[in-house]
């Protein structure tokens, strides 16, 4: 949490974001993440994206893959590991 | 015990969309959910928070079984819905929003170095509405004298709304 226990930033409630959707943010964090979004239309709008965008991602299959977009996807990887 | 909710206008939750049966002449449906703070449970607001939870419509709030208060907010097990406060109109929104305005400008400018680059930013605010003019002028007050005046900002602001709404404290 930034300079105040209060209340948090833009740039905090993206970094927090993640530990919103899987409910493992501490209960007074999650009070002012949720402040945030009640008065701050950008990053409302921002979660309600995400929100879609990891509904969309959960419902894909590995064999809903191509086979050569999957193979770019594990390059990718191995090559964002060893950078 | 009773207390204040805001809704959307439709009548849902602000961040779960439970849609809550409304009030007409009677009060709404009980409403049960087991109490874990911001987690599950009913979520409701005693004058004192309404700042922090501003939005279209409000409704007075019967809490009943286990009640749970936390910073800014109330968590009960089982609740209703009273009635809509209809003094929460465009009109007293608009007027609040530019109370919080006026005296965002009025801290800014009367800092010793003005806070020029806080009160530019007041204007464009406000139509967003009245829950990020108050935020803007509690953090204004915050920047100038420290998180005590934040919080006293915000009970400023928490005067207004029971005075012109009518509310019980």
């Amino acid at each position: 949490m930034a300079e105040s226990a209060d209340h948090i930033t833009c740039q905090e409630v993206v970094e927090l974001v993640t530990e919103y959707f899987e409910e493992v943010l501490p209960a007074d964090e999650l009070e002012v993440f949720e402040q945030h979004l009640n008065f701050c239309e950008g990053c409302d709008w921002y979660v309600d994206q995400m929100r879609t965008t990891v509904t969309a991602i959960g419902r894909i299959r590995e064999e809903d893959v191509p086979e050569q977009t999957r193979e770019r996807l594990v390059a990718a990887f191995r090559e964002w590991k060893r950078s | 015990m009773i207390a204040y909710k805001f809704l959307r206008p439709d009548g849902r939750s602000l961040f779960t969309g439970f849609r809550w049966r409304l009030p007409d002449d009677e009060p709404g449906e009980w409403v049960s959910a087991p109490v874990t703070p911001c987690r599950s449970g009913i979520h409701a607001c005693r004058t004192s928070d309404m700042p922090f939870w501003l939005a279209r419509a409000l409704y007075e709030i019967e809490l009943d079984g286990e009640v749970v208060e936390q910073r800014t907010k109330l968590v009960a097990s089982r609740a209703r819905l009273l009635r809509r406060v209809e003094a929460w109109d465009d009109e007293r929104r608009d007027a609040y929003t530019r109370m919080c305005a006026d005296r965002a400008h009025e801290l800014a400018l009367g800092a010793s170095p003005a806070l020029e680059d806080w009160d530019a930013v007041v204007e464009p605010s406000v139509p967003e509405g009245p829950a990020l003019l108050g935020f803007v002028a509690a953090r204004i007050a915050e920047e100038i004298s420290g998180p005590q005046a934040y919080h006293a900002e915000r009970a400023g602001q928490t005067r207004w709304l029971v005075e012109r709404l009518g509310l019980e404290t």
